[in-house]
């Protein structure tokens, strides 16, 4: 190509070309991270859900029952909203999701209690949705434990015993749970943190693929392999350094809405989360690369990505454990950088341990980065000898 | 005769989906085999056997006695028995333990006095499920030891304990509608409607920016079925709505049948439901692909808003404590109707009164979407700004200047003739004239 510069430096001002001259990418690199960002950290910002709404089925209605659904209601995350007059109503409006749970207790609860029959009040939630329903259980569980041995209690009192002697039989042995490194149980904390970064990995790949296969359907591809004297890996280094600027400084906004704005932990400080993001773009990035050169069809190279980085977020194991899934696609996830972007994150943010534990996980992103070494050489061809497949 | 047309279109449309593999993929491959990877990426519902370690400092009967109850448990498995803390904490962080039991030097002597005794435990939080089953695991062991030493300690003890252990009120859980209270049950269902509504708007999404790409190419030239904009919506809706009927049935009742998943729905009320929820994710997914340009970009725009889009649903946020502003735009997407009509309906056996509202914004989506992609197909089409409308725009104006030059040329011949047959009966009145002199 006559006229047309050479070099590095050209093909990147040709690339921010292209990229202004589509409103696609605008959308699909800034604004879609952007919303993402937003909507997570505000969507969670109560941290621990409060106030959820429960109801109450009591058919006792006696001083104990009263007293059980009083305490109940002092607790922050529950709020009684309704009592129903039967157990049927309460169960449609657990259905009709007016309410995540609701207490039971039945007739004669007192009568029972008093007269030694050991009556049984029951904790109903709905677990459809899994979320309030356990944080309501675990109110009402400890509600109902409490009321027996409130009962008890007062008995022990009355006969003459101090509070540490009385506990000291109704509960010998307590649990003090240590959750640690995010001991509030902020579910921002424990979502954001990976969800974040993984919206943005999938954009990468996804951009990635699709505007280096954009260069073959269009039929711009020699033009751009001609700007680097037709050295591909020049070539495509390049053509992705705007866009790898461009993500970082999307990563850059998380990393400091995260971390600095909302405070989460990062007991080892920014650093190390600032590597593995820059890090985790250019591991997609490889590895977005490295499937568009070995697959020369558009759509199917970017279907591939696209499920890559959307399988990446619950493959990656921040919401249901690795552990728990089926071995299969345990081995599979060591093929997901993002995987060793939540590991990094577990050890350096929230644990703050020593580099040296994570340090293979750094190792690995930058193995994902040179993957492309492996086939790049087969884009090279396709960009001389390409034929666009719908 | 508009109905024909309708079926043309239909007909068409239905051509175009099953020619084109790009389409085929989002239509049938990914909501054939998305579901299954999903619902076994989630088979096993909750995390059993989290291994845990163990640093026991009193190392008496009690101790000995509570750690083997908490192996026991499913949520739990003791891999090691550490001799100090830094032995233990050094398991976690290499990520062989999430869990750690700290009973502490005193803790037998505590007992045996009287007092409280603590067990400590500390969780690794990169998982909240780690904490849920450490924390059942060793309730479970604590609150059945706690009921062994009040026992023995009752045997041969006053009257007025034993008053106190004829009092406690028994309580039972029941978590409704999803037995393992696990993961599965849970958030599937919320995926396969997801699943249909996004699919729908990639794969229409691809088939207009396919026909974009062709009218750019000059390669499209539609007939004068197209003409009608309510012949062509309702056309194309009949069409995709026949593809997704049998996609649907797959996904909604087949794979959750495959897993095994409980599945309480009545089917009245679920067709009740299922088609004002189709309906509407076509018209909406219509509506977007008016904007889309090309074949390919349906990936950028639209694959991302999967993930905000299970979160508005309130499947696992609960919608009561999300901010108002994302809970009112949460009511515009089918999907947030669709999920928690469908995940009432198929695990808790909600009847169609129970989802009235959820149906009733279906429907009222599907008319709003209607009218919307009514108006932009009309505006669009009629003035030519339809993506790719160059060409037609440009074979029109050449039209428009044939047909102005051909009118040109008639009146100038007209012109002509007239004038020339004038100058024949002048010719004719000279001739008439000098015969007459």
């Amino acid at each position: 190509m006559s006229g047309t510069k050479q070099g590095f430096w050209a093909i990147a001002r040709r690339e921010i070309v292209r990229m202004q001259s589509r409103p696609l990418y605008g959308l699909s690199m800034i604004f879609a991270p952007l919303f993402c960002f937003l909507f997570f950290t505000t969507l969670m910002g109560e941290g621990l859900p409060q106030s959820l709404p429960a109801g109450v089925v009591d058919e006792d209605n006696t001083s104990v029952s009263r007293s059980i659904l009083r305490n109940l209601d002092s607790y922050q995350q529950t709020e009684i909203i309704k009592q129903y007059s039967n157990f049927a109503e309460a169960r449609e409006a657990l259905q009709k999701n007016e309410i995540y749970g609701f207490f039971y207790i039945p007739k004669g609860t007192q009568e029972k209690a008093s007269s030694q029959q050991q009556p049984k009040i029951s904790i109903y939630t709905n677990g459809t949705y899994l979320i309030p329903s356990s944080l309501l259980y675990r109110d009402m569980k400890t509600m109902a434990v409490m009321a027996s041995a409130a009962v008890g209690r007062e008995i022990l009192y009355a006969k003459g015993a101090n509070l540490d002697q009385a506990m000291g039989f109704l509960q010998p042995i307590q649990m003090d749970m240590h959750p640690l490194g995010n001991p509030w149980l902020n579910y921002n904390v424990y979502l954001s943190n990976t969800i974040l970064p993984a919206v943005l990995a999938l954009m990468i790949l996804m951009v990635t693929c699709f505007s280096i296969h954009t260069e073959l359907k269009d039929g711009t591809a020699g033009e751009w392999m001609s700007m680097a004297d037709d050295n591909v890996l020049k070539a495509v280094s390049a053509k992705l350094f705007p866009q790898t600027m461009l993500f970082s400084l999307m990563a850059l906004i998380y990393l400091v809405l995260l971390y600095g704005w909302l405070g989460f932990p990062h007991h080892n400080g920014f650093w190390p989360m600032f590597v593995a993001a820059e890090l985790l773009i250019l591991a997609s990035q490889g590895f977005a690369v490295f499937i568009a050169s070995a697959i020369p069809s558009l759509r199917w190279s970017l279907s591939l990505c696209t499920l890559w980085g959307v399988l990446s977020i619950p493959i990656s194991g921040f919401s249901f454990p690795v552990m728990g899934m089926p071995d299969a696609l345990q081995a599979l996830s060591y093929m997901f950088p993002l995987r060793y972007y939540f590991l990094i994150y577990v050890d350096q943010a929230l644990n703050g341990i020593s580099l040296v534990y994570s340090a293979w996980f750094y190792v690995i992103l930058i193995l994902f980065t040179i993957m492309p070494l492996i086939d790049i050489h087969m884009l090279r061809k396709a960009a001389h000898e390409y034929t666009y497949l719908e | 005769m508009w109905v024909k047309d309708m079926l043309d279109v239909s007909g068409k449309e239905l051509r175009a989906c099953l020619q084109d593999v790009g389409v085929m993929v989002f239509f049938i491959i990914v909501p054939l085999l998305y579901p299954l990877l999903y619902a076994y990426l989630y088979s096993h519902e909750v995390v059993h056997e989290v291994p845990v370690v163990v640093v026991d400092e009193c190392r008496s009967a009690t101790s000995r006695e509570f750690l083997r109850k908490s192996d026991a448990t499913a949520d739990l498995k003791i891999i090691s028995y550490c001799a100090d803390m830094e032995e233990a904490r050094n398991l976690m962080h290499r990520h062989k333990a999430y869990g750690l039991i700290h009973i502490p030097a005193e803790f037998e002597k505590t007992l045996a006095s009287g007092h409280q005794a603590t067990i400590n435990l500390y969780c690794d939080m990169s998982g909240l499920l780690y904490y849920k089953a450490m924390l059942s695991g060793c309730t479970i062991v604590s609150l059945d030891m706690n009921r062994d030493i009040q026992m023995q300690r009752l045997s041969g003890m006053s009257d007025w304990e034993k008053d106190v252990m004829t009092m406690p009120i028994e309580n039972e859980y029941v978590t409704m509608f999803n037995p393992a209270n696990g993961f599965q049950a849970f958030l599937i269902p919320a995926i396969l409607i997801l699943l249909l509504q996004q699919t729908l708007v990639l794969g229409v999404s691809m088939l207009a920016g396919t026909e974009a790409e062709r009218r750019r190419a000059g390669t499209l030239i539609l007939g004068h079925e197209y003409d009608n904009p309510i012949t062509v919506l309702g056309g194309k809706a009949m069409a995709y709505l026949l593809v997704y009927g049998f996609t649907a049935t797959y996904v909604l009742c087949f794979v959750p049948w495959l897993f095994g998943m409980p599945q309480l729905w009545q089917l009245p009320t679920l067709v009740a439901f299922i088609i004002p929820f189709l309906l509407s994710s076509i018209f909406f997914a219509m509506c977007i692909s008016f904007f889309v340009r090309d074949r390919e970009s349906c990936f950028l725009l639209f694959v991302f808003v999967s993930v905000p889009l299970i979160f508005m649903s309130g499947i696992s946020w609960p919608s009561s404590n999300m901010p108002t502003f994302w809970k009112v735009l949460a009511q515009i997407f089918p999907s947030t109707h669709g999920i928690n009509g469908f995940a009432r309906i198929n695990t808790s056996g909600a009847l169609l009164q129970d989802v009235r509202i959820e149906s009733l914004s279906l429907w009222v989506l599907t008319g709003i979407y209607f009218m919307l992609s009514l108006f932009i197909y009309e505006r669009m089409y009629r003035s030519d700004k339809m993506p790719g409308a160059e060409f037609v725009l440009a074979m029109r104006a050449r039209a428009r200047r044939n047909i102005r030059v051909a009118a040109r040329d008639i009146k100038e011949t007209s012109q002509e003739l007239i004038e020339t047959g004038k100058r024949i009966q002048k010719i004719r009145r000279y001739k008439k004239g000098r015969k007459g002199n």
